[in-house]
């Protein structure tokens, strides 16, 4: 052929080649997810599908999160507060209310349209009324009343300055539906509405909820948002970790919350499945009951924290994901989070010698005694998670430097009686898991002690002032500031033993698109977004 | 009858070793019960002795050294802690065995004593008993368990008598119907007429006579409690940490299935080898006490 | 006859009434409270409002009272941690207990049988030892562990049968996945159930077969195979229905760990939920409903009893 011609024939091809691959393209695009794509998850038991509910935990947060519109969501990207049911908020002068500009074009799944009725009702008549017990009720008591201005116009009238209000609004606070719950007597109780088809605002409803076995959602035709990509979401019931990880294996879930990574060896082998690594505000902790004069002694307390080897039991009990604890803010606060504070490594012969200053010494059965008693800790643990492997490895290492500690394993329900509710104990050791703000003063104030969230009974005035400035702070750099100075002070003080941050692993399918890589409470904010790959 | 009886008292000490020499005949016609004796004294040494010869401590957490592969040190490796398998076995067999043995005699005690009582007296101490035995029976095991270690917690001697528990109706069925049957018997009537009291008849003459059966279920009886504390444990309702025991310890496993299989083998083989030995006796007892064998 | 089964059915209800209230007032001995309000994240005025709501600040005597009002009146109060009413959640839960019920006991009884009969017609030979060997192993391997390997070799690796539940979800009317689920359950719970049938069966029919009727028919000229089936079979029937009565209480229990092994929605995994969780109503419901159905075979067991031999009618 004379090259002309085999030049032409050629472009004529390239042509044709290009104009294939822009086709393809184009189709691909169009095409870029399974319109009939379904996802399975599980979760531990039959969920109640009220957010404030007091039976709404574990097994109901996530799927709550999907149904139940929240007026705040944490950015996928720092996690801070960003529109969701509000556009925006601000809030007064004085730090004694907060105000919130509702969107205006969002409609519950039965058509009725959302405004601001609904959040009043979720706040005056259900979260703020004691006597109904609502979840995190707690949370909110520097909220007085919510106000309706107008139809889209909210004001929370605060008895103290809450700058942290917009991030606890985002922590699974959905919002209830006024005109279906407001005759009920309790409206956190109605049977139909938490086990049956509750009206919603978020990206998909319940289809079918078959009790013990699963709950299953479609799109909401009615929501506000993007167009949800996924036929249908299915919760199973699957209340045994290693029975959840099994049904990932054999294909029946396509993603799991591991709570013990030694399961993620069983994982590994299949390529279908990815771990996603999320941090999240949760600090794992060995309490001491101050109110024990032993322990009152800041001497004591560092001594019991530098005989841990901590970096041994991340490897040994979260093989290896988690990060040694110095506080209660999380690194996953990447704004509040300071470095620059005591570390106490491991080090049992500086252990021995704090404790020798605190007037211990070894007796003649190797137990350290003081004027004649013995140190002998009580130390109860619940059956939760690895709650008891880690308090015989505390328990072993405080052996190793003359202390005698007696481990009673109980079930977690009088665990929770005992240690908690009647701060029976010397040593225990549990997690807080917080929404990410750094006010954690509910764990450390002394109003908390003895009745409250701060277990070990840890009385600082100072540090309860620091608490209550960073609440009326108004600037980020601000609260920087006064932050930074709290977390030197705990880690000097140790009114907890802090251990380390878990990694909240999860194993999902790859053939998931669109979800965040962050925490669970933030990523199923955005479930509009996910799809199954073509 | 009463000839027999009468006959029979003058000859009593020929008949006794005759009879001994009958029982030796039947013992070795049941190899495999044999068989299954002499594992079950091999176990209950070892896991008597085992602290003395091998001297790995059960409970000695290494955090640094999880999971590794038997050695010099540790003859099966070591577990999720840092513990020595092997030790943790034999400690956990002390457990499993204990708990066995003393909730069995607990349940034989009472089932004997309730059921005796009710078959030898009759009438209203009867009915009595029998009713609450069918109330026993007519909870299922379980959910009777369930009840009593949620209320009462689970100390290890509330594990061994809940579980005792869960086996004295059946066993008070057994004895009350051979109490029925050996009471009705003539030579008891004739002790009693002789002037015999009645603590005196129980236990002389007619308690010896279940005594076959009652060995049999024995035997059974403990296979039947190491697997519900094995069951109870599994479930976290049982022995808890960080004393060891085989069905807490396949409770733990489940979790490392993927890193080390061996840990859920190793106590789940030792439970069903055990069990298997007591059944193994008990079925061999059986057939030795069978009159028509 | 009549007063016989009235007379049963009478004491079946004392016993009933007897189970209600051991479970009640051991229950109540127990430490702390329901899941709901002692969960680790509540405030101290938090868990009051909630104990204050559930009515546990009564006496133990005025709630087992206001309890047995209720359940006379066939209600059995509202569970703690669900907020569903009790009656509610044993209505959903009982039909898969007894699905799964009734699955392992076919199952366990015509292999139960089955094997006992080989082994009694082979008897002391080879099958009758295989026969033997089966047995004492289902008598001895935990139906736990067993179900955890049943699941590891099934599910995970050859992937033939679903790992856990009852039904995939979206096909809850396709008969064939709820067959596929209930497969392991069910065989793994058979295979302990089973011993208990091969044994009463095989050494009914060797005693039956040693009874002089027998005899007479050997000795007549009967063919032997003829004479087991016609005349031994349906006496020894006879113990085998006793042993059903004590099966189908095992049955229970066994449902129990293996509902918990494959997360089978039945009736012991919502009593082992509700006794972690404190879940009081609940346990009482479930326990007491346990009881009724064991009752309740039992006396059918015992009426069939009667119908069949007639000795037994006079105790």
């Amino acid at each position: 052929m004379p090259p002309i011609r085999v030049f032409r024939k050629a472009r004529r091809l390239l042509a044709a080649a290009l104009l294939l691959v822009a086709a393809s393209a184009l189709t691909a695009s169009a095409q870029d997810y399974d319109p009939k794509g379904s996802l399975t998850f599980a979760t531990n038991a039959d969920p109640t599908l009220n957010p404030w509910n007091a039976s709404a935990v574990i097994e109901s947060n996530l799927i709550n999160t999907i149904l139940f519109d929240q007026l705040v969501r944490y950015d996928p990207t720092d996690l801070r507060p960003a529109p969701g049911l509000a556009e925006s908020w601000e809030t007064a002068a004085d730090g004694l209310s907060w105000t919130f500009h509702l969107r205006q074009d969002v409609t519950w799944s039965d058509g009725e349209k959302f405004n601001a009725d609904d959040v009043v009702f979720t706040f005056n008549d259900a979260i703020l009324v004691k006597e109904l017990g609502a979840n995190r009720a707690s949370t909110f008591t520097p909220v007085d009343r919510v106000v309706k201005v107008d139809d889209y116009t909210v004001v929370f009238e605060l008895n103290r300055p809450f700058s942290s209000l917009p991030y606890y609004l985002a922590y699974y606070s959905g919002m209830l539906p006024e005109h279906v719950l407001k005759g009920a007597e309790n409206p956190l109780t109605v049977a139909s509405f938490n086990k049956g088809k509750p009206v919603v605002t978020g990206p998909y409803r319940v289809d079918e909820f078959v009790s013990g076995a699963y709950v299953r959602l479609v799109p909401n035709e009615n929501y506000w948002g993007p167009k949800p990509k996924l036929a249908s979401i299915t919760f199973n019931i699957i209340p045994d970790g290693n029975a959840q990880v099994a049904q990932l294996l054999a294909g029946g879930l396509d993603m799991v919350s591991i709570t013990n990574p030694a399961l993620l060896a069983g994982v590994s082998r299949n390529p279908n499945l990815e771990v996603i690594r999320q941090s999240q505000n949760i600090w794992y902790f060995v309490a001491l009951n101050l109110d024990d004069p032993r322990f009152q002694d800041v001497r004591m307390r560092q001594a019991l924290l530098s005989a841990i080897d901590r970096e041994a039991m991340i490897s040994a009990i979260v093989e290896g994901y988690g990060v040694e604890a110095t506080g209660p803010i999380a690194p996953l606060l990447q704004a509040f989070y300071d470095t620059d504070v005591a570390h106490w490594p491991y080090d049992p012969e500086r252990a021995k010698s704090l404790l020798a200053d605190a007037g211990w010494t070894p007796g003649a059965d190797g137990i350290l005694q003081k004027d004649g008693e013995r140190l002998t800790i009580d130390m109860p643990t619940g059956q939760f998670g690895y709650l008891v492997p880690a308090t015989l490895l505390v328990q072993q290492y405080w052996e190793d430097v003359g202390v005698e500690v007696k481990v009673d394993t109980i079930e977690w329900n009088a665990f929770i009686q005992k240690a908690v509710v009647n701060r029976d104990y010397d040593a225990m050791l549990a997690w807080w898991s917080t929404p990410p703000t750094p006010d954690q003063s509910g764990y450390f104030a002394s109003s908390a002690a003895d009745v409250g969230n701060n277990i070990p009974n840890y009385r600082n005035p100072e540090l309860d002032a620091l608490w209550e400035e960073g609440r009326a702070a108004t600037t980020l750099d601000g609260q920087i500031a006064i932050y930074n100075q709290v977390q030197q002070i705990i880690a000097e003080e140790l009114p907890y033993l802090f251990l380390w941050y878990p990694d909240m692993i999860a194993v999902r399918n790859t053939r998931i698109g669109g979800m965040y890589d962050i925490n669970s409470a933030a990523n199923f904010q955005y479930s509009f977004n996910w799809f199954v790959k073509p | 009858m009463t000839d027999s009886a009468a006959t029979s008292a003058p000859q009593t000490a020929p008949e006794a070793s005759a009879s001994s020499a009958k029982l030796w005949r039947k013992v070795r016609r049941q190899p495999l019960g044999i068989v299954a004796l002499l594992l079950l004294v091999v176990l209950g040494l070892a896991v008597t002795l085992g602290p003395v010869i091998y001297a790995q401590a059960p409970n000695r957490t290494d955090a640094r050294n999880t999971l590794k592969a038997p050695s010099a040190e540790h003859l099966l490796g070591t577990d999720e802690l840092g513990r020595d398998v092997l030790a943790r076995v034999l400690a956990g067999g002390r457990v499993s065995l204990s708990v066995g043995l003393l909730a069995m005699v607990v349940g034989l005690t009472i089932g004997t004593i309730a059921g005796g009582l009710a078959g030898y007296f009759r009438g209203r101490t009867e009915v009595m008993i029998m009713r609450l035995v069918d109330v026993f029976m007519a909870i299922p095991n379980f959910f009777l368990i369930l009840v009593v270690v949620t209320a009462f917690g689970n100390h290890p001697i509330t594990v061994i008598v809940t579980v005792g528990i869960g086996f004295w109706a059946q066993m008070a069925r057994v004895v009350h119907a051979e109490f029925v049957k050996v009471r009705g018997y003539e030579f008891i009537e004739a002790a009693r007429a002789l002037g015999a009291t009645h603590p005196r008849t129980m236990l002389k003459h007619v308690l010896p006579q279940v005594v076959p059966q009652a060995i049999v279920l024995a035997s059974l009886g403990v296979g039947w409690a190491i697997l519900t504390e094995a069951g109870l444990s599994y479930l976290g309702l049982g022995i808890q940490p960080p004393l060891a025991s085989w069905g807490n310890m396949l409770q733990n496993a489940q979790s490392y299935l993927w890193l080390k299989p061996e840990l859920a083998i190793y106590p789940g083989l030792f439970i069903a080898i055990t069990v298997l030995a007591f059944n193994v006796l008990g079925n061999a007892l059986r057939d030795m006490f069978d009159p028509r064998a | 006859m009549t007063a016989y089964i009235l007379r049963r059915i009478g004491l079946g209800i004392i016993v009933l009434w007897l189970v209600s209230v051991v479970t009640f007032f051991l229950i109540n001995l127990a430490p702390g409270g329901p899941s709901a309000a002692v969960s680790f994240e509540r405030t101290a005025s938090e868990r009051e409002a909630l104990l204050k709501l559930y009515g546990l600040d009564d006496p133990v005597l005025v709630r087992y009272g206001k309890w047995l009002g209720g359940v006379v009146r066939g209600d059995l109060g509202v569970s703690y941690n669900q907020g569903l009413p009790v009656a509610l959640l044993l209505k959903q839960r009982l039909p898969n207990t007894l699905t799964l019920g009734l699955a392992a006991l076919l199952t366990a009884t015509i292999l139960g049988i089955l094997l006992g009969t080989l082994a009694a017609v082979y008897r002391n030979g080879w099958v009758d030892h295989l026969v033997s060997t089966i047995t004492t192993l289902g008598m001895s391997i935990p139906g736990f562990w067993l179900g955890i390997v049943a699941i590891i070799l099934f599910a995970v690796e050859l992937r033939w049968l679903p790992a856990s539940g009852i039904v995939s979800s979206g096909r809850s009317a396709d008969f064939l996945d709820r067959l596929k689920h209930l497969v392991m359950p069910a065989g793994v719970l058979a295979f302990t159930l089973m011993p208990n049938v091969v044994r009463v069966t095989r050494s009914a029919l060797l005693e039956v077969n040693r009874a002089d009727y027998v005899r007479t028919a050997k000795g007549k000229g009967l063919p032997p195979n003829r004479v087991l089936f016609k005349h031994a079979f349906k006496n020894a029937l006879v113990p085998v229905l006793a042993v059903l009565g004590l099966v189908t209480t095992a049955l229970f229990s066994g449902s129990v760990v293996i509902e918990s092994v494959f997360g089978w929605p039945g009736l012991g995994r919502l009593a082992i939920e509700a006794a972690n969780g404190r879940d009081y109503p609940v346990i009482l419901g479930a326990t007491l409903l346990a009881g009724l159905l064991v009752v309740a075979v039992n006396l059918l067991v015992d009426l069939l009893y009667a119908v069949v031999d007639p000795r037994i009618r006079h105790d």
